[in-house]
């Protein structure tokens, strides 16, 4: 009850901000911002795999956002449109990146990680859920954290990458199995 | 094998649809039945179910920095909407200076006609430069001759130039002084064969003058008919003969209209014209 109070609170406080913004009140966009930060940073940098491009992609985030906004119609409550703005900007973004380029923070420190862990003895050094998906192939890591993170429904993840559902639904699996085999080293 | 009697095979395949809860009630019963029976499978259930869960209740994370400075910035940069770009103020003239300005075109126009028509009744030498086969006449010299010891006395052609042709171009190049101004030496210089007739100022041009050069190279030409093809002395005396008639009928309108530029103008061009195909003709090559 409190939580459902809190989040109609929190929705009724972003009309009024999302209107705001729309008009070209910084103000009120800032204090989105501050309201789904964290959330956008989660989805850009789990999406990803890198803490550092999960930043940069946050401000790209929100910056499609400020130019966006007028284009809400409330449709649907902003963190929805919100969020899926920031799929789409993650699946967008530049796909010439090479592999040294995606070679992400969190990337390096798993690597780090794993060539100390072949080292230690297994019971002491064990990779977490984090890590896991961190490490996980790209296209598995996205339907991964669409699916089972943010909650998104095979055909809305089919739609959005470009995918059919059946193969949305393969790639899930594959990245339960990979994150199986890596959380049971 | 039947849904009975399920393998781990089979129950592989079935496992996403399993855990999504799509998997029909017949085969639902007969992953069950395996998985009451098949530690493996109950132990892979078991941990991707909990990775399931475990991911769904992840978190969220937070940047290790603030962005909002950073979008901040994106957001702020200076665009100015066209509909709010201030209007360019046009600049406003008096009328004054268009009246102004006008009386200035005016009064140079005229002054440049008075100085442009005293210098067309006046008999201002004209100025030819010409290059023939073998020979150069320019009157690149002062009017008091060549200076000694510059490199610009005079060259003996006919030493270079020798018979008939010879006497021809030492001709030409007779006329050519005096259209210059008699009593001027030339410049003259042995060079390639090639033609060339410098920029002739036609408003400068005296018909006496004219006459003059006309006359030399006409001399010239009637030596040389033997020299030259006779189809080309017919198509150069059937020019000649065009030419001469509209001098002469721009003669005769501007013996009525003296005042009139453009009667002046016409029998300047037309002179202009003799004078190039004669010496064209003069130092045509033998053939």
């Amino acid at each position: 009850m409190a939580a459902a109070s809190n989040a109609l609170r929190l929705e009724m406080g972003d009309s009024a901000d999302v209107a705001l913004a729309a008009a070209g009140d910084r103000q009120a966009f800032e204090r989105l911002y501050r309201t789904h930060a964290n959330r956008v940073y989660s989805i850009c940098t789990r999406m990803s795999g890198s803490r550092v491009k999960g930043e940069e992609l946050t401000q790209d985030v929100f910056v499609r956002t400020w130019e966006k906004l007028p284009q809400f119609r409330g449709e649907s409550a902003f963190s929805t449109w919100l969020h899926r703005l920031a799929v789409n900007v993650v699946l967008n973004a530049r796909k010439t990146e090479g592999k040294h380029d995606s070679r992400t923070e969190d990337s390096d420190v798993a690597d780090d990680r794993r060539d100390e862990m072949s080292r230690a003895p297994l019971h002491i050094e064990r990779m977490d859920l984090k890590e896991a998906i961190s490490k996980l192939p790209d296209g598995a890591r996205k339907v991964f954290v669409l699916h089972d993170i943010e909650g998104y429904k095979h055909e809305e993840i089919g739609q959005m990458m470009g995918i059919t559902s059946g193969g949305s639904k393969a790639q899930l699996h594959r990245a339960r199995l990979l994150l199986r085999e890596a959380l049971e080293r | 094998m039947t849904e009975s009697n399920m393998t781990c095979e089979a129950f592989d395949a079935a496992l996403p649809d399993y855990l999504e809860g799509t998997l029909a009630e017949p085969m639902r019963a007969a992953v069950s039945k395996h998985l009451s029976e098949c530690v493996r499978c109950t132990s892979l259930v078991r941990d991707l179910e909990k990775i399931q869960k475990e991911a769904a209740a992840l978190p969220d994370l937070a940047p290790s920095r603030d962005l909002w400075q950073g979008i901040e910035a994106r957001i702020s940069a200076a665009v100015i909407p066209f509909a709010t770009r201030p209007e360019r103020r046009r600049r406003v003239v008096p009328a004054w200076m268009g009246i102004a300005a006008a009386a200035l075109v005016v009064s140079t126009a005229g002054i440049t006609y008075m100085l442009t028509a005293r210098s067309f009744q006046s008999e201002t030498p004209n100025k030819v430069a010409l290059i023939v086969p073998g020979v150069t006449v320019t009157d690149s010299q002062p009017e008091n001759g060549p200076q000694p010891g510059n490199g610009n006395e005079p060259v003996q052609t006919s030493q270079s130039t020798p018979g008939a042709n010879g006497s021809n171009r030492a001709a030409a190049k007779s006329s050519l002084v005096a259209v210059r101004n008699p009593g001027v030496a030339a410049n003259r210089q042995v060079q390639g064969a090639l033609l060339a007739v410098a920029p002739i100022n036609a408003e400068q041009r005296s018909e006496r003058v004219y006459s003059r050069e006309i006359d030399m190279l006409q001399g010239i030409l009637t030596q040389r008919r033997t020299q030259l093809d006779s189809s080309t002395v017919s198509i150069i005396e059937r020019n000649l003969q065009i030419i001469d008639a509209a001098i002469a009928s721009s003669r005769a309108a501007l013996a009525k209209d003296p005042a009139s530029r453009l009667l002046s103008d016409q029998l300047t061009h037309a002179l202009d014209k003799k004078v190039e195909l004669l010496r064209t003709a003069a130092l045509l090559p033998s053939t």
